[in-house]
């Protein structure tokens, strides 16, 4: 069958960002995640709606300073990654470094925070539901932010040895976008665990 | 793209110009056309390069040797491999269901112990939905899909290889637990409170739940990659309303499963987490419900009997365009109604517990949403009627399991809007009914589109034909030995015969019936083993394919039988849906050009109207998946013996996928 070229491709880019496969790939794993965290929310609904008292009588809810404060340094985090995106798009590598190290240590200081707050829990998970939740959703959330924290230095790494550019800059692209997704995925776990039982 | 247009160089065709827009042109062309064109082509010819061609063969090649085996990242190698270590658990399962049959041919038979038999019907229904049915379909999306799309490879290569390894890993220790006879035995639905601590201690549960989840991670691995893979690497001008249907029924599919799984993960781990560290989500006394097991459980069991549908019918509609030659009837009604089969599937999960005692208002909803789904299936069902009302159909063994597949899905889908009904449904709940509905749907529905796929694409599998006469009988012994094993079990069920029983007493008067059923079971059994030999022995002394052995429409038979290693010599752009009949006519085919040869590059096309976007850059075959894959799997082992094994296994798989992802120096440039 004779053959004619249709569309010559040769200088199309080969460093793409938002058009590139692997972003609309951590999309998806965001979605499967987001998944994860919108059932694990309504487990939560549902086993505190079903409940005849949530928490369970003679427990106070648990007390919302702390995970307050989580909640806005897990926002500034999404700010600096933001801040670190646009640096490296100026060309600015230094400053990209500053921003993920930045964001990295607001989320060090979560971990901190919420181990502390953990620890001072007066029920474990093994006493009754409400405890298995709190612990459970923690953990969960806690090993995501830990995990986005080696992730990121690995990034912060590359950057140091200068591996990103304005046109190569696919990673911290992807790795912003999932930094998101683990700040922002407090914001339900937040309302569920330390709103919710004050407002039923 | 419109300034190269304007200059006249080669590369000006609008891949966007529709196939409806001219097919009186193409027709006319012989005839009445400006005679000039045909003096000095518009287009110069592409002639092959041989050189260019080793090249990119070498580029694309996959690793050999042992250490090779633990490497290649290319679609074609993982989506056999997928095919072929599920077909073995497609043989175990299948075994272990005889032998259930075996036990229920007569009354108060003693061939297998209780606590042997609830093991065999757990890891029965288990491998059959976790290790064979999914993986089979999502093998054949991952093996033909790209091919369809006229790409090279899937999107993340490396996560596909990963796939692989944690099913095989996952799949081989939950079966092996069956050998030791330490095998979960609270059924495929695992319901808490029995597969509680309490009153299912062994290690059976936990290797269940654990090995489960880990094997979900495997089809979501697949599910994005192929969603990704369709929406970004189509060939140029493979809009979405010109997708082969097989490849919208895969897209649905991984959809489904991108938002289907995680309620199984989720359960799991919750279960594991009761189970392990004693938290008390199911445990009523600590304030927990075993009814939330169910809703769980359900929201990713229904979806779940789509998942393993939807891509059948789109297998079907392949092999009915195929096999009658002619263009898809309703083609826009199909895709509509693959989706919205997607969608209402979500809704449709508590018609599993009718019997629990939910909200009146929420059970009718979920009955009528349960009969709402027969519509969209409904409307396939005529469009494939349609397609072959008046054709001279080709009756080769894939057609034969189609025809097959309608008869038996047909009554299942009947069943089910019977079952549907809540009156209906509390009658027969619990009974053979439901085990004759379910068998009709899926082995209707799902497995034999499946063996009808694997002797249509046995071709690009391996390159060689299936034998016939093998095939026609395999069909015959699977048509006539399931409706003889199953459709007796509908009477059983309104007879009053309860599921899940190892055994029933004489007088019941159910001994004939299964007896019918058990010499079913065994004809069916003898019709699959048919297929299977008919697999291994073509491969040696099948007749070699030739080109488009089956004269169908869609990419994948655009290339060799066997593909070489980069599928499309060059990436094909297309015009219609039926790009190789239309080749077929006008003799002649744009195509991509300025590919590289010497390393893995593909055209990344928009998501609506697949105009080029840019070029990607594939990574080449590597360990690093298969070590991944290993540290994944010595933190789902490893913490039903510790919970520190949850963190090792944390850093392990962190360490390796630093490994999987470091650039290589020097940097890919460009």
């Amino acid at each position: 069958m004779r053959q004619y070229s249709g569309a010559d491709v040769s200088g199309l880019t080969r460093f793409s960002k938002q058009k590139h496969p692997l972003y609309v790939g951590i999309l998806g794993l965001i979605a499967i995640e987001l998944s994860v965290v919108a059932l694990l929310t309504v487990s939560c609904l549902y086993l505190m709606l079903t409940a005849p008292a949530w928490p369970p009588a003679g427990l106070e809810p648990a007390p919302l300073l702390w995970p307050s404060i989580n909640l806005g340094l897990l926002i500034a985090s999404m700010a600096a990654m933001r801040v670190a995106g646009n640096r490296i798009t100026a060309g600015d590598r230094r400053g990209l470094i500053v921003g993920l190290l930045t964001a990295v240590s607001l989320h060090a200081l979560v971990l901190v925070f919420r181990s502390l707050e953990m620890a001072a829990y007066d029920f474990r998970w093994d006493d009754h539901v409400y405890g298995s939740l709190m612990w459970t959703i923690s953990g969960f959330h806690f090993t995501h932010v830990a995990s986005a924290i080696v992730g990121t230095l690995v990034v912060a790494i590359l950057a140091v040895k200068g591996y990103f550019t304005p046109e190569r800059q696919l990673g911290v692209v992807v790795d912003t976008l999932y930094w998101n997704f683990v700040s922002a995925a407090w914001i339900p776990f937040y309302l569920a665990l330390y709103w919710g039982p004050r407002l039923i | 793209m419109d300034e190269r247009r304007e200059d006249g160089r080669p590369g000006d065709v609008d891949w966007r110009e529709r196939r409806g827009a001219d097919p009186s042109e193409s027709r006319e062309a012989p005839g009445g056309p400006p005679t000039e064109e045909r003096q000095e082509p518009l287009h110069p010819a592409i002639e092959d390069d041989a050189e260019e061609t080793r090249r990119l063969a070498e580029t694309w090649a996959a690793p050999t040797g042992f250490v090779g085996w633990f490497t290649p990242v290319n679609q074609r190698i993982i989506g056999r491999r997928f095919i072929v270590t599920a077909f073995v658990y497609f043989v175990l399962a299948g075994l272990l269901g005889v032998a259930m049959r075996l036990q229920l041919a007569v009354p108060e038979n003693d061939l297998l112990a209780p606590d042997i038999y609830n093991q065999f019907f757990t890891v029965h229904g288990t491998a059959m939905m976790f290790l064979f049915a999914i993986p089979v379909l999502e093998g054949f999306a991952l093996f033909v899909v790209p091919m369809m799309i006229g790409t090279r490879d899937m999107a993340f290569p490396r996560l596909n290889a990963f796939g692989y390894y944690v099913y095989l890993i996952g799949s081989a220790i939950f079966f092996l637990m069956l050998v030791v006879g330490m095998a979960p035995k609270a059924g495929w639905f695992n319901y808490v409170p029995l597969a509680g601590k309490l009153y299912e201690p062994g290690i059976g549960v936990d290797i269940w739940t654990t090995m489960i989840t880990f094997i979900e991670v495997s089809a979501l691995t697949a599910a994005v990659e192929l969603i990704v893979t369709i929406l970004k690497l189509r060939a140029p001008g493979m809009t979405l309303n010109r997708m082969p249907v097989f490849v919208w029924a895969s897209l649905v599919m991984a959809f489904m499963i991108v938002f289907a799984m995680p309620a199984i993960i989720v359960a799991s781990s919750l279960l594991i987490l009761d189970r392990l560290v004693g938290t008390g989500f199911f445990v009523p006394e600590m304030g927990g419900d075993p009814l939330l097991w169910q809703h769980l459980f359900w929201f990713f069991g229904h979806p779940e009997v789509y998942i393993v549908l939807v891509p059948a019918l789109g297998i079907v509609s392949t092999i009915v365009t195929t096999f009658t030659q002619r263009s898809l009837f309703g083609y826009t009604a199909i895709v509509i109604s693959i989706v919205a089969t997607g969608f209402v599937s979500f809704g449709l999960w508590v018609h599993h517990m009718f019997a629990t005692g939910l909200p009146h208002l929420g059970m009718s909803f979920f009955m009528a949403a349960s009969a709402m789904i027969a519509i969209p299936n409904g409307v396939q069902v005529f469009c494939w009627i349609a397609t072959m009302w008046g054709s001279r159909i080709r009756l080769a063994t894939p057609m034969l399991y189609v025809l097959g597949f309608f008869w038996v899905f047909v009554m299942g889908g009947l069943t089910g809007v019977m079952v549907a009904s809540i009156p209906f449904d509390l009658q027969v709940h619990d009974t053979y009914f439901l085990v004759a509905h379910f068998h009709y749907v899926l082995i209707g529905g799902s497995v034999m589109p499946v063996i009808g796929a694997l002797y249509y694409w046995y071709p690009q599998l391996t390159g060689r034909m299936m034998n016939e006469v093998a095939g026609k009988i395999s069909f015959a012994l699977v048509f006539v030995g399931f409706n003889v094993a199953f459709f007796p079990m509908h009477q059983l069920g309104l007879d009053g015969m309860p599921r899940r029983v190892y055994t029933y007493l004489e007088e019941s008067g159910w001994g004939d019936l299964n007896l019918l059923a058990t010499i079913g079971a065994v004809v069916l059994a003898a019709g699959f083993a048919t297929t299977m030999v008919n697999a291994l022995a073509s491969l040696r002394w099948g007749a070699k394919a030739r080109r488009n052995p089956w004269d169908a429409e869609t990419l994948e038979w655009a290339t060799e039988s066997p593909p070489p290693p980069y599928n499309h010599r060059h990436i094909p752009i297309v015009k219609s849906r039926e790009p190789v009949w239309d080749w077929r006519e006008m003799k002649e085919r744009p195509v991509v050009t300025g590919l590289r040869s010497d390393r893995r590059e593909v055209v990344v096309t928009s998501i609506l109207d697949a105009e080029p976007q840019a070029v990607q850059v594939l990574p080449a075959p590597t360990i690093w998946p298969f070590l991944s894959a290993v540290a994944a799997s010595v933190g789902f082992i490893g913490i039903l013996f510790h919970p520190i094994f949850f963190v090792v296994s944390f850093f392990l798989a962190f360490f390796s996928f630093v490994g999987w992802f470091w650039p290589r120096r020097p940097w890919q440039e460009d």
